[in-house]
């Protein structure tokens, strides 16, 4: 199988004009412009299969937005190859774009001042969608998303979750192979994420859409991506399975156990000496040494045990960890 | 004296305000500069004609051009929409809420930016230009003060006429469209298009009964020395009785505006 | 290209629908807009009423000259609102170009279907009223080469004001900012082709005529139109020059246009 997307040692850099204060500084700007570069991607590799949904992650200012600008033709890059279903992005951008759905969380894709049915209805001209398939595919995203409720109403008036219900709905009518979704629950509340990511997810397992996903929302990718790969200052840290990482780093697991009795010692050799509160244990132990069903027969085999609870550490907290600690840059 | 000094303050902040804006200030100056070629180009060919016309000559006709474009950020010929926008966007709360006038407030930040603009775009075009066309400069002090003293008034007449056109904001969601119309009126009957001396005598006349004379067509015949003598009095007080009539109706419009305001709001 | 005319339309269709919706301060737009332009026209009537001509030009001869110019700035700003170079950089400023790029039409067309401003008929109608009354004022004597050029001339015009439009737009791509400077260019070519070119100084109308070729556009056509001789002397083409002078402008603002694409930075989010 082929990928269906590659990119090879993408680079981009910015030019940034630096102004410089004051009034002379101001002349000096008019005159001479002083410009810095932002190395915004520097040298990124990777591809996706058909039919993957992978999770791009990575801190404020890692370069997610500019990768995905890139894929989607918005931006020429500084260096490198990219090659998306066959096509490079930028060069015949307006025949590549029919072959794309992309969704931007913070910023509209639908025409302002219109009733979301007519930015909609648009878009039928515009992809040369035929018209029973687009009538086809109305139908089951209106179903899909809920979105008779506010069909009629201009996008300008929407919530915030209903735009980017709507946004989605718009970026997937002309049946594209590819989803681009930059943060795309941004700024939602849980049962419209909720509603989004069981939109992505269908669509992804029922029509095969290659679904590329930035997001600051771990459940986001707990509920979708098995795969998923981590960008910081550019740079590619990480591409593999969502266990793998976990494997890897994910901090100490906790056990908590409600004993008959208050034993006088309740330790375990190898790890930590537990928290204790009257008849309550908890322990914390590393995944990667010591399975859990080891350590609960252990506990079982010298005490009377009522009651276990095992606490995996959310994923955030691991990926906190990599960013905050630099994991993997070591 | 207290309050004085808060607009004072605002003056300041507004000339900060007006440097930051270098790029637009060098632009708006190459743009005014070079429409002001354009029309000395037009008046030379009218002057052809006629070399004096009703007491102008063909060099006080290009200083009136050279003035006209100087002064069309000091004298914000273009109009200004700012008062109506707090009015809309409903900033003009917060603006209220401050210890000051809002008449004197507004003067206060306009009159900065005009003040960075007659520095700026005013003096150095008018410089600039008189390397071109020759430009009439008072001959003496006394004339110098009170063209200058003239000039003040007719800012100050300018700015209630722009203050009470933001002010229909209060009663209409169009007032921008309305703003258009009557900076127009006050374009042309400045005598920012053309000096009032060359329209025909019955245009200028008329155009003599409304304040629009007062902000920059008076200024300009003093300062060039066209009205002298005791011509200049009746001139002065002409302006000074529009500028007190136009801001005491800026007052009461102001007053019944806000009531309004209040009733909507509430 | 058919296709993209298709586009345009509806995309224009639908902006015309949301002005729609604001009818009264529509109105009073409209009209402000006629009263700014006709003051223009009423001051130059006023001041010849005392000189007689500007340069050897009399009332109807300028008013030939400045209602075209009107007209077709006027209908160059109406079908070029998207390029508006004050609206086209807020576009780049709040990336709503991003969105643009990710159709699949080219983005001029959508840029030109983004906006209409239909209220700009004001200073159509005001400056084709005024080219009208110089028809009568002038007699001017019709012959069917002028008939038929009389709307090439129009779309001459149109189309190389457009051309200024789309250029300085593009600078906005980089400069973010609207470009004050190039108000000269657009506003300043009105007010040019609105005199003719024989009262501007020498080195101004060396450049106006064979930099930015704008009396190509106005004046020479002008003196066709008014059975005018040229004081310098001219041979008989340079008036049937004004459709490639405007073809050419077009054609360079839009390599520049496509050059500015392919170097947009899009905004950081
Ligand atoms: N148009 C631009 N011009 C200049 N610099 C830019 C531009 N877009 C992005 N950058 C810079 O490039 C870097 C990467 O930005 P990018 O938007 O790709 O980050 P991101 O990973 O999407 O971050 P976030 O999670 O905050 O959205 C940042 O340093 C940013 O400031
Ligand atoms: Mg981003």
């Amino acid at each position: 199988m082929t990928a269906i997307i590659s990119v090879r040692d993408l680079r981009k850099t910015f030019r940034v004009l630096v102004r410089r204060p004051g009034l002379g500084g101001s002349i000096a700007n008019l005159f001479a412009p002083h410009y810095r570069s932002v190395q915004a991607v520097e040298g990124v590799s990777f591809s996706l299969q058909a039919g993957e949904l992978v999770g791009y992650l990575g801190p404020n200012g890692a370069g997610k937005s500019t990768t995905i600008k890139v894929l989607t033709g918005l931006l020429v890059p500084t260096g490198g190859e990219v090659r998306v279903d066959g096509q490079v992005p930028w060069e015949k951008r307006e025949r590549y774009v029919k072959g794309i759905g992309v969704v931007f969380g913070n910023r509209p894709t639908l025409w302002w001042d219109l009733p979301v049915i007519d930015s909609l209805e648009l878009l039928q001209p515009m992809y040369d969608i035929p018209a029973e398939r687009f009538r086809y595919n109305l139908v089951e995203f209106k179903r899909m998303l809920e979105l008779d409720e506010f069909i009629n109403t201009p996008v300008r008036s929407l919530s915030l979750g209903q735009r980017m219900r709507a946004d989605l709905c718009a970026a997937l009518l002309h049946e594209p192979k590819l989803l681009f979704l930059d943060e795309p629950t941004i700024g939602l509340d849980v049962v419209a994420k909720e509603q989004i990511r069981r939109f992505v997810l269908d669509i992804n397992h029922r029509r095969g859409v290659t679904v590329l996903l930035t997001t600051h929302d771990l459940t986001d990718v707990e509920r979708l991506c098995e795969r998923v790969m981590i960008l910081d200052h550019g740079k590619l840290l990480y591409d593999g399975t969502l266990a793998a990482l976990n494997g890897r780093f994910e901090s100490a697991w906790t056990l908590k156990v409600d004993f008959e009795e208050e034993y006088p010692d309740v330790s375990v050799a190898g790890l930590p000496a537990p928290q204790r509160v009257g008849r309550q244990a908890l322990y914390l132990f590393n995944h990667r040494e010591l399975n859990t069903a080891e350590l609960v027969q252990q506990l079982m085999a010298r005490f009377q045990v009522v009651d276990l609870e095992v606490r995996r550490p959310p994923l955030e907290e691991t990926i906190r960890r990599i960013y905050a600690e630099q994991l993997l840059t070591k | 004296m207290e309050t004085m000094r808060l607009y004072l303050r605002v003056m300041k902040l507004s000339i900060l305000q007006q440097v930051t804006y270098r790029t637009a200030l060098l632009a708006g100056l190459a743009t005014n500069f070079f429409f002001g070629l354009l029309r000395a180009a037009v008046l030379l060919a009218l002057f052809q004609v006629q070399p004096v016309v009703n007491g102008m000559t063909q060099a006080e006709g290009l200083t009136f051009v050279a003035f006209s474009q100087a002064l069309i950020a000091f004298l914000f010929i273009f109009g200004t929409y700012d008062v109506m926008n707090t009015v809309y966007t409903g900033s003009i709360g917060a603006d209220l809420a401050r210890p000051m006038d809002l008449f004197f407030y507004w003067m206060a930040r306009d009159f900065g930016a005009s003040l960075v603009n007659l520095v700026i775009r005013g003096v150095v075009l008018v410089a600039v230009f008189s390397v071109f066309y020759p430009v009439v400069m008072p001959a003496t002090i006394g004339q110098w003060g009170v063209g200058l003293v003239s000039l003040l008034l007719g800012w100050g007449v300018n700015y209630a006429f722009r203050f009470l056109v933001n002010l229909t904001a209060f009663w209409t969601p169009d007032a921008r469209g309305i703003g258009r119309a009557a900076y127009t009126m006050l374009m042309m009957f400045s005598g920012f298009l053309m000096p009032m001396r060359l329209y025909p005598d019955w245009f200028s006349r008329l155009v003599a009964l409304t304040p629009f004379p007062s902000t920059f067509n008076t200024p300009m015949e003093i300062f060039m020395g066209l009205l002298k003598g005791p011509e200049v009095i009746p001139a002065l007080i002409t302006q000074v009785g529009w500028l007190v009539a136009l801001w005491l109706l800026a007052r009461v419009v102001l007053r019944r505006g806000l009531s309004k305001l209040v009733i909507q709001g509430g | 290209m058919l296709r993209n005319l298709g586009m345009y339309f509806r995309l224009v269709g639908c902006d015309l629908r949301s002005q729609m919706t604001f009818r009264l301060s529509f109105w009073i737009d409209l009209f402000s807009t006629m009263a700014v332009n006709a003051s223009m026209f009423a001051s130059l009537y006023l001041v010849l009423e005392r000189f007689g001509n500007i340069g050897g030009w009399g009332l109807g001869e300028l008013a030939f000259l400045y209602g075209l110019a009107e007209t077709s700035f006027g209908l160059m700003d109406m079908i070029f609102s998207g390029f508006d170079y004050d609206y086209f950089s807020t576009l780049v400023r709040e990336g709503r170009l991003d969105q643009i790029l990710l159709r699949p039409v080219p983005p001029a067309v959508q840029v030109m279907g983004h906006r209409f401003v239909l209220r700009r008929v004001g200073r159509i109608l005001q400056g084709a009223a005024v080219l009208i009354l110089s028809f009568f004022l002038v007699d001017m004597f019709w012959t069917p080469l002028k008939v038929a050029f009389l709307p090439v001339v129009l779309a001459s015009q149109v189309v190389a004001m457009g051309a200024l439009f789309i250029a300085g737009s593009t600078l906005t791509i980089w400069t973010i900012q609207r470009v004050e400077a190039i108000n000269i260019l657009t506003y300043g070519g009105v007010e040019l082709m609105s005199y003719p070119a024989s009262i501007y100084p020498r080195a101004l109308r060396a450049i106006f005529t064979y930099i930015l070729p704008f009396f190509f556009l106005s004046y020479y056509p002008a003196l066709f139109f008014l059975d005018k001789t040229d004081p310098l002397g001219l041979p008989v083409w340079p008036p049937f020059l004004a459709p490639m002078v405007a073809g050419g402008m077009l054609w360079l603002a839009l390599r520049f246009w496509k050059f500015g694409l392919k170097h947009y930075q899009s905004t950081g989010s």
